[in-house]
């Protein structure tokens, strides 16, 4: 009997427990039904749709018509080929400078250490666009600092369009996204290299461990958490390049992306039939390959 | 005591929740001007006066059939895009009528943006300012706008030019834009730069026109003198292809559209011949970097020696910059020039900005936009709405007010009005005009960067055709 009641109490508890856990979650379960969840659907409905801003209502059922014309549409595919360059150079260097700096300062006094931190971190907290502009001094075809220091020091002997140039403008854009991209891995990696269990790798150097063995045996397995953060947070921030694009070159000079594209269908294209639901199609190829990726990336992190 | 604080807290998450729901609706209006970072002090603004003007938006005078306030959204057109200009304007309007005019200020880099955004979530604007190939080409034909064809009378008419009113009328006679200046496109040269140069002998600053084969020994000569680039074809955008488009057609005689304003008729023999000559030039570069406004910046600054993004508002006040009339950033000296061609005689792009409404369902919104309209457009308040645009009036007179002397008093002014004559078609109308304008500058791109120029003609202008006929 007694048991009865205890076990009844026990499950009035978790229940006012658990209404009280989901109470507490109920806000941020709005917010992401409201503005992830059903706007995913809505996008995923869409890209099957001809919708476009001059028709009430979600526009015909098209199938996969959207997708076949991705297929055929060269700018998209340019875009496409333009987003796989920036993640597949942007994440690995990204990634590999930012455990380098770590290495370096992590060991460092505090003051030393907060200051680089810092540093790096600046560049994240900046607005997109001031560092935009800056950067878009730095590379002025005509009255560039970099143009300037180039030809002060003989390395070219005439201006070069850094922007407006198929040959530069890319990695342009790829060398803005790195500086703006490796403060937060930075910290992270500083975090995780502190927290690195230090009687482990000193027993490894008792034994005869090299620096190199250290960190590759003992401190690369604990930090593999870190990683994998980082990698499938850069994966997502460069497929998803679009302030830079926008701000710098409007898609030109070779430069063009998928997010840029989705921006320019949706929102420029107006006379274009559909468009809507084209754009939306571009937004689920995206985000299946961002799925992809981010899921290889998972495995591979698993398996080492 | 527990289950209180939970409830408490349940409560006030609920609350807070509701809360931040409640202000979707307001937000509704702040929506579009969210879409562009460069627009971060307009869309504080808005933010600041969306709430109030929706308010006040939905009220509607006691006994009167217009409502008491509108929203107006207007494009940087000379001072239109300046805040104390135009509250002075709008305040004068509100006292004169009661009706309060809540105004956001939209820049060309994201406006449409903003507008399509607006319209999609139905949150339009009353009243708009812009120009015919928006408010007529694009929102128009697509049913957006008000047709404003009973606020013209055959006075009206007779005082309004013929030009900038067709401009503004459909093809189906419908009125979407009530015009309120016009000006002509022209482009600018730094003289100082070009006397240094000795290339000052090719202008002929009387008429301030000059012919192909002087502007080609001008910039032969300047280059020659600098050793740099000293003009851009810039491509960087669409912004200020007005200049680029002009530059293209008039070296040979070549056009954009034809003459119904139903296709784009860019591969023509003149316009090849216009761009292979551009293309050969030393002094000149395809400048995928720059777009108009940049151009304008690096022209001001004295880096090039030529301007093809100009007009009466910039010589006016080059750059906006407030640094003095016809001058650069140092000092020198800038005139404007018609664009060159084989006679000389060019056919110069129209710039025609007016208002337009759009159909928000309400019957006394549109009535309060009319009574706006008419102030600004047809009454004696229409001399100060003229010249806070800096461009010339379309009409003669307004309401018994004459508006052919309102500038009689500027030099500059008066000075300009020998290139009016020159003013040309005014294609923007043609149907896949916002598309076609990507075709354009990224096919300048693609020249400058040694695509094959009839190559680049041919696939593009079928891009821009293939817009025209979406």
């Amino acid at each position: 009997m007694s048991k009865q009641v205890s076990q009844k109490r026990s499950r009035a508890l978790q229940r006012r427990e658990d209404i009280a856990g989901y109470s507490f979650m109920l806000p941020s379960l709005l917010f992401f039904v409201g503005f992830v969840v059903i706007p995913m659907v809505i996008c995923i409905w869409l890209s099957l749709t001809n919708s476009n801003m001059h028709t009430k209502g979600g526009g015909d059922f098209i199938g996969l018509m959207n997708f076949i014309n991705l297929a055929k549409d060269k700018v998209f595919l340019d875009a496409l080929k333009n987003t796989f360059v920036i993640v597949f150079v942007s994440v690995p260097t990204v990634t590999a400078f930012s455990l380098w700096v770590a290495s370096a300062i992590y060991k460092l006094k505090m003051p030393v250490l907060s200051a680089f931190r810092c540093i790096f971190y600046l560049p994240v907290v900046t607005g997109s666009v001031a560092v935009t502009v800056v950067w878009k001094w730095i590379f002025d075809n005509y009255t560039g600092i970099l143009n300037s220091v180039l030809k002060a020091t003989g390395t070219i002997d005439s201006n070069i369009n850094w922007l407006g140039d198929e040959k530069y403008a890319l990695w342009c854009i790829i060398l803005i996204l790195f500086t703006t991209s490796v403060g937060q891995p930075i910290v992270l990696y500083v975090s995780a290299l502190g927290n690195v269990d230090a009687s482990l790798v000193e027993a490894a150097e008792v034994d005869g461990a090299t620096d190199l063995q250290a960190f590759w045996k003992i401190k690369w397995p604990q930090i593999m958490p870190t990683t994998l953060y980082i990698l499938v947070i850069t994966t997502i921030n460069s497929f998803q390049c679009f302030a830079l694009i926008q701000l710098l070159t409007q898609g030109g000079s070779g430069t063009q992306t998928v997010m840029y594209y989705i921006y320019y269908t949706a929102f420029k294209l107006t006379e274009q039939s559909g468009h809507f639901g084209y754009a939306n199609a571009m937004g689920v190829i995206l985000a299946i390959f961002i799925g992809i990726l981010s899921a290889v990336q998972m495995r591979l992190a698993k398996e080492k | 005591m527990k289950k209180l604080l939970a409830m408490l807290l349940i409560g006030a998450m609920t609350i807070s929740t509701v809360a931040c729901g409640g202000s979707d609706a307001p937000a509704a209006e702040e929506t579009p001007a969210e879409t562009g970072a460069a627009q971060e002090a307009p869309a504080e603004t808005a933010e600041e006066e969306a709430p109030a003007a929706e308010e006040a938006a939905t009220e509607t005078e006691a006994g009167g059939d217009a409502a008491s306030a509108i929203t107006l959204w207007t494009y940087p057109i000379g001072k239109w895009g300046d805040e104390a200009t135009v509250k002075g304007l709008t305040d004068a309007f509100t006292a004169q009528t009661g009706i309060a005019v809540n105004v956001e200020f939209l820049a060309y880099a994201d406006g449409d943006d903003k507008v399509n955004t607006a319209i999609t979530a139905g949150q339009a604007p009353d009243v708009i300012m812009e120009g015919p190939e928006r408010l007529v080409a694009n929102w128009g034909a697509n049913g957006y706008m008000v047709d404003l064809s009973d606020m013209l009378d055959d006075t009206d008419k007779s005082e309004i030019q013929a030009a900038p009113l067709t401009a503004c009328t459909a093809p189906g006679g419908e009125i979407y834009e009530y015009p309120l200046v016009m000006t002509a496109h022209c482009m600018a040269v730094n003289l100082d730069a070009f006397k240094e140069a000795g290339a000052d002998q090719y202008l002929d600053l009387e008429t301030h026109t000059w012919t192909t084969d002087d502007f080609i020994k001008a910039v032969e000569a300047l280059y020659a003198h600098y050793n740099d680039t000293v003009a851009a074809v810039y491509c960087a955008g669409q912004g200020g292809d007005q200049g680029t488009r002009a530059l293209v057609n008039n070296l040979y005689g070549g056009s954009y559209t034809d003459a119904d304003h139903t296709a784009y008729t860019w591969n023509s023999p003149e316009n090849v011949k216009a761009l292979e000559q551009l293309k050969s030039m030393d002094g000149i570069a395809f400048d995928a970097s720059l777009a108009g406004g940049d151009e304008i910046v690096k022209f001001y600054q004295g880096i090039l020696k030529m301007a093809f993004c100009w007009n009466i508002a910039q010589q006016l006040d080059p750059n906006s910059a407030g640094t003095g009339s016809g001058l650069t950033v140092t000092g020198q000296e800038i005139e404007f020039m018609s664009f060159p061609s084989q006679t000389g005689e060019s056919q110069l792009q129209g710039g025609i900005w007016g208002f337009g409404i759009f159909d928000n369902g309400d019957a006394a919104r549109i009535e309060a936009s009319k009574q706006f309209i008419k102030y600004m457009a047809d009454s004696a308040a229409t001399v100060d709405a003229v010249k806070a645009a800096n461009y010339f009036a379309v009409r003669s007179t307004a309401e018994g007010t004459d508006l052919t002397g309102i500038w009689a008093d500027n030099e500059i002014m008066n000075e300009y009005q020998v290139l009016m004559p020159q003013l040309g078609d005014y294609y923007q109308v043609t149907p896949g005009w916002a598309g076609q304008r990507t075709a354009w500058w990224t096919m300048l791109q693609q020249i400058g960067s040694g695509m094959d120029v009839t190559e680049a003609l041919t696939q593009y202008e079928g891009e821009a055709n293939a817009a025209a006929a979406e």
